[in-house]
């Protein structure tokens, strides 16, 4: 770090109201005018300053690749090689996914606390050597996946799976502390969920699970390399890079004088990004199933339709960045569920109404903003709720059960639906019910919140 | 779809409900190259090229707001062109054609049973018409603006200040907000009894959007080297609605400058509560 980073003065976070845009401070246009609202990243640059640069192309490149992995091969290649290629039932294939599902949280629960515990969430060495274990299993799990004969064998392969999951998790997510200063973690989060669906949006065109295994395997394996030598081989870069986390560790809303991220505000966020999760995956999985939807966005024969849903990721993911840095996270979420409530309202009206005709782009189009803002606020939230004592534990809580019990629960859910022949309008008007709640909830309990500040404020 | 096509669209959609169709059910054609078969439901198209084929009939009226529509057809009810471009061959039979802009040829062989129409500006030359509707709009917001830098000086300050010192965020807000407004907007319109609702909000969003960019000639003014500050303003907005409008015209870089002005305008408008509060993006440590 040159002396002008060490020495100016911490802008200390205020509590202040959610309800506020922002309050006006005097020290705060000072701040402004002094660093400009401008990412650490360019002060970086400009002084060249390359080992944190390293730290943030790292953790780019890490969480693009392993989200990507996730968005394809997890979610796209397991449902396509248990049904298509092994012929399973379609119930069977999502009792397995429910498996994955509960495996990858116990493991990531168990991981995040044993993290925490041993103190391993702040040793940026031992995380790299988690990883790197994990990349080679999901290298050797990526290998194996064409040659997958029995329902039996797909069962050990999906359990093996769903625990490399689960380490990975809470070990990639905390990174975040180790090499991603507060200033700057909008944007650090915003370019993986901005870049993961971009790619995933392009490519695979078409799912075929040899050509895509073998790419990804060519593509895995220096990078399965690189890491084992970061993590195994002494290196100033790893010892430097380690050293950052006393600086860029404790996450944004736990900042001294004012910690806004009490074990309460956590269970809020674990619960406000759970039914962000389970509303997307109960409307999303049966909006997947309509091929009237499916073809005319994200299965489009037509590339020009697939381009405009990638750079609407990479928009929406900007945009989420922005406004996570320049607002409280309560904002964010508050869109969050508003896109999502306005995505589910575009998709009934349009069923109610036309539905023979060609869906306007405008519906996976709002869908998408809602996907890129949720995504871009998971990876930041978790990290910025904790200080280097719970990063492990919460990160590990939170994407696991936001991320991966919700997507659990809402695939039985719409499974049982779907067996149960309820018609599609129905289904997503339940979903739309619930989206509308929650779009009615949140601000409510925006305000509630403000109120019962304001009642403690007062002289007694 | 444009900007330009969404008053269209909801005038188009403000007539269907007086014509009387039956207005659950419109087809809205805003993209692509389409053949219609026969259909029930009223027509409205958009930025589109829609042929009605000979051998088809249509017992429901049609709405041509911009785009291509070649009619060949027979169409039983009421067809209206509000803008776009019109074409109606020999063998085609219309109930009324109404025509209230856009550019139409009917073939002489052609049966339209009434023609009716409300030429609001025809025979005039079209860039003179261009011409003077900017100077018009340069004129108004600038007069806006002189006197709001008279009675309102504090407000239009802080809307400035808040696109100079933030302008990501103040254009990320916008964008945002524009984005959802306009869905939202449509959206609403397509249900018909929010259709008043929506002419409002498209209203609001015109002054917001007009406040923004009256802030940043403020902000444009006060470089100028001009002594008395309402005049001042008054020239920084006209000489920035005038750029706008020149700037529009190169491609690409043009269109990325002014929807930047026009975005990062409507986002401070919103993030200043309309310039009654400073806005002070959330602290963060460095």
């Amino acid at each position: 770090m040159t002396a002008r980073h060490a020495h100016q003065p911490v802008d200390r976070p205020v509590r202040q109201s959610v309800l506020a845009v922002g309050s006006p401070r005097a020290t705060d246009a000072a701040t402004a005018a002094r660093t400009g609202g401008r990412l650490r990243l360019v002060d970086l640059i400009a002084d060249r300053e390359w080992v944190p640069i390293a730290g943030y192309a790292f953790y780019v490149a890490l969480l693009t690749a392993g989200y990507y992995y996730n968005l394809t091969f997890v979610q796209l290649g397991l449902i396509d090689l248990g049904s298509n290629r092994l012929g399973m039932t379609r119930s069977s294939v999502s009792l397995v996914m429910a498996v994955l599902a509960l495996v990858a949280l116990a493991v990531s629960v168990a991981g995040g606390v044993a993290m925490d515990r041993r103190g391993w969430s702040r040793d940026l060495r031992v995380k790299l050597r988690g990883l790197t274990a994990v990349a080679a299993v999901q290298l050797a799990l990526t290998v194996l996946a064409p040659l997958l004969r029995t329902p039996e064998g797909f069962v050990v392969w999906v359990v093996a799976c769903a625990a490399t999951i689960g380490v990975g998790m809470p070990v990639t997510f905390s990174f975040m502390a180790d090499l991603i200063p507060v200033r700057d973690r909008g944007f650090a989060a915003a370019v993986p969920a901005g870049l993961a669906f971009f790619v995933a949006a392009l490519y695979p065109q078409q799912w075929r699970v040899e050509e895509f295994s073998a790419v990804m395997a060519v593509v895995m394996a220096p990078a399965v390399v690189v890491l084992a030598v970061l993590a195994f081989r002494p290196s100033q870069l790893v010892d430097r890079l380690a050293g950052q986390q006393a600086q860029f560790g404790p996450g944004r809303y736990t900042r001294p004088p004012a910690s806004t991220a009490s074990t309460a505000v956590f269970a809020l966020a674990v619960a406000a990004m759970f039914a962000v999760f389970f509303i997307d995956s109960l409307g999303f999985l049966r909006i997947i199933d309509t091929p009237a939807y499916i073809s005319t966005s994200w299965q489009s024969p037509d590339l020009g339709v697939r381009i405009f849903i990638a750079v609407a990721h990479v928009v929406g993911a900007a945009m989420a960045g922005v406004l996570y840095t320049a607002f409280d996270w309560r904002w964010l979420l508050v869109w969050v569920f508003g896109l999502f409530a306005f995505t589910h309202l575009l998709y009934t009206f349009h069923l109610r109404t036309a539905a023979d005709a060609v869906p306007p782009l405008v519906l996976p189009g709002v869908y998408v903003l809602a996907v890129a803002f949720y995504t871009t606020l998971n990876f930041a939230l978790w990290p910025d709720l904790s200080t280097s004592r719970t990063i492990g534990t919460r990160c590990a809580v939170g994407v696991g059960v936001a991320g991966w019990l919700a997507s659990f629960l809402s695939t039985s859910v719409a499974l049982a639906s779907d067996a149960a022949d309820v018609p599609l309008l129905t289904h997503l008007r339940y979903v739309d019910a619930l989206a509308l709640l929650l779009v009615a909830a949140v601000p409510l309990a925006l305000y509630a919140a403000r109120v019962r500040a304001l009642a403690r404020q007062e002289p007694s | 779809m444009t900007l330009e096509l969404l008053p269209m669209l909801l005038l188009s959609l403000l007539l269907l409900t007086s014509d009387g169709a039956d207005a659950g059910v419109a087809r809205l054609v805003l993209s692509g190259d389409h053949r219609l078969d026969a259909t029930d439901e009223a027509v409205i198209v958009g930025d589109a090229t829609v042929t009605i084929p000979a051998d088809t009939e249509i017992p429901a009226p049609v709405y041509v707001i911009g785009g291509t529509t070649r009619i060949d057809g027979t169409v039983r009810a009421r067809v209206t062109q509000i803008a776009g471009t019109l074409t109606v061959g020999g063998d085609a039979r219309i109930a009324e054609l109404r025509h209230i802009g856009g550019t139409y040829t009917i073939h002489p062989d052609a049966e339209v049973a009434r023609r009716t129409s409300v030429d609001l500006a025809t025979g005039t030359d079209t860039r003179l018409r261009s011409v003077v509707a900017l100077a018009l709009v340069a004129g108004l917001l600038a007069a806006v603006g002189a006197r709001l830098e008279h009675t309102r000086r504090r407000n239009l300050d802080t809307i400035a200040r808040a696109v100079a010192r933030h302008p990501v965020v103040t254009a990320t807000v916008g964008a945002l907000l524009t984005i959802t407004a306009l869905s939202l907007l449509v959206f609403m319109a397509f249900t018909l009894v929010l259709i008043p609702v929506s002419i409002l909000g498209l209203l609001v969003g015109v002054i917001v959007a007009a406040l923004g960019v009256v802030a940043w000639g403020h902000r444009l003014g006060q470089l100028l080297p001009l002594q008395r500050p309402h005049v001042a303003t008054a020239a920084g907005v006209a000489s920035l609605v005038v750029a706008l409008q020149l700037l529009g015209a190169v491609p690409i870089v043009g269109d990325a400058v002014v929807g930047f002005i026009a975005l990062s305008g409507v986002g401070a408008v919103v993030v200043t509560y309309l310039g009654f509060t400073d806005f002070h993006p959330a602290p963060l440590p460095d």
